[in-house]
C-alpha cells in the first residue's frame, strides 16, 4: 500500500502530462486537415515588415499596418528561414540578399524575384538602403567612404552581393586617407556593409572601419547622438528625425516572398499574397488553381 | 601596529566599495526604468496599457495584457513540466542514486545550468518545433512548445536547490521512519518532504523566476503573436519577447512603451523575490 503511494504520484504525473500533450493533438487535427496556411511576419517597426506592408498594400481603411494578429512573428531573418524550411504550410518573407536554398522564392504576378527584374522595374516589392548622418558632421574620410559607396566599384559588389544598385557612379580612386569609420544600424544592410568596408580597406589600408548590427532605430539615434558616423537604415526616416538627419540611398533590396520545398505553389499573385497575410486566406486549398 | 591598522582601514574601504557596486546597479537600472517607463504609461494611460488586448504600436495600441497573461501561461506551464521531473530527481539524487551513477548525473545538471539560452531556443526550433507539428498538425510554436523547453530549462535550478533541501534534512528524520517501519517511498514523501518544504519550494520560485525572465529561447519558440492564446498550441507573446523583438527598430513612444513593459516585467520579478525572501524568512524560524 505504502509503495503504491508513490506509484501512483508518478503514474498521475505522467497522465498529466500525457493528456496535456494528447488533448492539444485532437485540437491540432480538427483545425488544421486541409493545410491552414501559416503566416510568419516580422516583428512591428521592422525595416523590411514595414517595407513589405507598404509595397503590397497590406494595409486597413486607415493606412495602418494591418497584418494578421494570427501571424507568427520573428524578429530574425535566420529564425523565419529555419522555420519556413521545416514548415510545410508555412509563408514567410525575407530580404533578397538572405535568399538560401532551404526555402523556395514564390513568383509574384508571374514574375520571379531577380536582380534583373528589380532593376528592369518588372519585380516592384524592394525597398532603400540608405546611411544617415547629421548633415554637415561629415569627416573628410567619412566623405570619402560615401563617394566610395555610391562610385561604380562600390555599386559594382552591392549587385554582386544579390542587392540592386542605385545608380552607374563614377569610378573611384583612394583617397590615401587613415582614420577610424564607426557605422551602426539595421541588420539587413549590415551584410553587404562588411563587404563595402573590405573593399575599401583594400584601396585605403590606414583605415579602420568598425560595423555595429543594432537595428535601424538603434542606428538612426546613434547617428544623431554623434555616436557613429553613419546610421545604417533600411526604412525611409521618420518625421521625428528627419530634421536632425540627412539621408543617403546607396543600394534597393528586393523581399522575397518564401515557401517549403514541399509546397506545389510557385506563383501568387500579390492580392493573394496580400489576403493571406490579412487573414482573409487561411487554407492552402483557396489558392488551388 | 599603526600601519596596519591603516592598511587595514584601506581594505575594509575596497570592500565596501565592490559592495555598494551591485546596489549602485540596482539604483540605477530602477531609475533608469522607471524614469522612461513611467511617463509612457501615463502617457498610454495604466488601464490601456495593463489591460488593453492590442498590441499595434504603428496606430499607436500599445496593450500587453495577452503577453502579461503569455508570461504567465509559458511560466505555469514550464512549472507543471519542470517542477516534477525536478523534484523527483533531486529524490533520486539524494536517496537512491549509487556513487557512480551520481557522477555522471550531477556534471550532466551542472552543464545543463551552463548551456546559454540561445543554445536551447535552437534546439527547440529545429527539434522540438517540428516534433509538435507532427504531432499537432499546426505551425509547432506556441504555448505547449515553449512549456516543455522552459521546463527543461529550469531543471538544474530545481534540481539543485531540492537536492540541497533534501539533503539538509537530518538524516534521522528519514532512518526513524525507516525504523518504524515505513517503506522508503513513504519515508521520504511523509517526513522527509515535509521536513524540506521550505527549500523545495524555495527551488520551485527559483525556478519560476528563471522562466519568467527567459528571453531568447522563448522568442524562437513561442510564435510570438501578440493576441490572447487560446489553447496549448496557440502562439504566444511573452513580456520578455516583446521587448526583445520590436527594441531594434522602435522609435519615440514605442521604444518607451517597451522600457514599460520592462517594468511590469521587473515588479513580477520582485514579487517572486519577495516571496523567496519571505519562505526563505519562515524556513529559519
Amino acid at each position: 500500500m505504502k509503495k503504491v503511494f508513490g506509484l501512483m504520484i508518478v503514474i498521475a504525473l505522467l497522465v498529466g502530462t500525457l493528456t496535456a500533450c494528447g488533448s492539444s493533438g485532437d485540437q491540432g487535427e480538427d483545425g488544421s486537415s486541409l493545410g491552414a496556411v501559416n503566416v510568419i511576419s516580422r516583428e512591428d517597426g521592422s525595416g523590411t515588415r514595414g517595407a513589405f506592408v507598404e509595397l503590397l498594400g497590406i494595409v486597413d481603411a486607415d493606412e495602418n499596418d494591418a497584418i494578421t494578429a494570427a501571424a507568427e512573428i520573428t524578429n530574425s531573418t535566420s529564425v523565419m528561414i529555419s522555420t519556413v524550411a521545416g514548415n510545410p504550410n508555412a509563408i514567410g518573407y525575407i530580404s533578397l540578399g538572405s535568399l538560401s536554398d532551404d526555402v523556395k522564392a514564390v513568383s509574384i504576378d508571374g514574375v520571379a524575384p531577380t536582380v534583373e527584374d528589380i532593376n528592369n522595374g518588372t519585380y516592384t516589392i524592394a525597398r532603400p538602403f540608405n546611411i544617415v548622418y547629421p548633415e554637415g558632421s561629415l569627416s573628410d574620410l567619412a566623405e570619402d567612404f560615401k563617394t566610395f559607396i555610391l562610385s561604380d566599384e562600390g555599386q559594382t559588389i552591392i549587385n554582386d552581393e544579390g542587392y540592386i544598385r542605385i545608380g552607374e557612379g563614377e569610378s573611384y580612386t583612394a583617397s590615401g586617407l587613415s582614420g577610424t569609420i564607426t557605422l551602426a544600424g539595421s541588420t539587413s544592410v549590415s551584410p553587404v556593409m562588411e563587404v563595402l568596408a573590405d573593399a575599401y580597406k583594400e584601396q585605403n589600408p590606414a583605415v579602420t572601419i568598425e560595423i555595429q548590427q543594432t537595428g535601424s532605430s538603434a542606428g538612426i539615434t546613434s547617428a544623431s547622438e554623434g555616436v557613429c558616423n553613419f546610421g545604417m537604415s533600411s526604412r525611409e526616416l521618420k518625421d521625428s528625425e528627419a530634421s536632425q538627419l540627412t539621408s543617403v540611398s546607396i543600394a534597393r533590396d528586393g523581399i522575397v516572398v518564401i515557401v517549403n520545398h514541399e509546397n506545389e505553389i510557385t506563383n501568387l499573385t500579390s492580392e493573394q499574397v496580400k489576403n493571406i497575410y490579412l487573414g482573409e486566406i487561411t487554407d492552402w486549398s483557396e489558392l488551388a488553381e | 601596529m599603526n600601519k596596519q591598522s591603516y592598511k587595514e582601514g584601506i581594505m575594509r574601504l575596497i570592500f565596501l566599495l565592490c559592495a555598494c557596486m551591485s546596489l549602485a546597479a540596482v539604483i540605477l537600472i530602477c531609475l533608469f526604468m522607471f524614469a522612461s517607463g513611467l511617463p509612457a504609461m501615463a502617457e498610454i494611460g495604466p488601464l490601456n496599457f495593463l489591460l488593453g488586448m492590442e498590441w499595434k504600436p504603428s496606430q499607436g495600441l500599445f496593450g500587453i495584457l495577452p503577453m502579461i497573461v503569455g508570461s504567465i501561461y509559458v511560466t505555469a506551464g514550464a512549472i507543471l513540466v519542470g517542477v516534477p521531473i525536478g523534484i523527483l530527481s533531486a529524490v533520486f539524487l539524494a536517496h537512491y542514486c549509487n556513487k557512480h551513477l551520481y557522477k555522471i548525473i550531477k556534471p550532466a545538471i551542472d552543464l545543463l545550468a551552463g548551456i546559454p539560452s540561445i543554445v536551447y531556443g535552437f534546439f527547440g526550433l529545429v527539434v522540438i518545433v517540428p516534433l509538435i507539428q507532427e504531432l499537432t498538425g499546426t505551425g509547432g510554436k506556441g504555448v505547449l512548445t515553449a512549456s516543455l523547453l522552459l521546463g527543461m530549462m529550469i531543471l538544474p535550478t530545481i534540481i539543485t536547490t531540492a537536492e540541497a533541501a533534501i539533503k539538509a534534512v537530518p538524516d534521522t528524520y528519514y532512518e526513524g521512519s525507516l525504523a518504524l517501519g515505513a517503506t522508503k517511498e513513504r519515508s521520504i514523501f511523509r517526513s522527509v518532504f515535509p521536513a524540506a518544504k521550505s527549500g523545495l519550494f524555495a527551488g520551485v520560485i527559483l525556478g519560476v523566476g528563471r522562466a519568467i525572465g527567459e528571453t531568447m529561447a522563448v522568442v524562437m519558440v513561442a510564435g510570438n503573436q501578440s493576441i490572447m492564446p487560446e489553447s496549448l498550441t496557440s502562439g504566444v507573446r511573452t513580456l520578455t519577447a516583446n521587448i526583445v523583438l520590436e527594441m531594434g527598430y522602435a522609435a519615440d513612444l514605442h521604444r518607451e512603451a517597451l522600457i514599460a513593459t520592462a517594468v511590469v516585467l521587473f515588479v513580477f520579478i520582485l514579487i517572486i523575490n519577495l516571496c523567496f525572501s519571505l519562505i526563505k524568512a519562515r524556513a529559519k524560524i
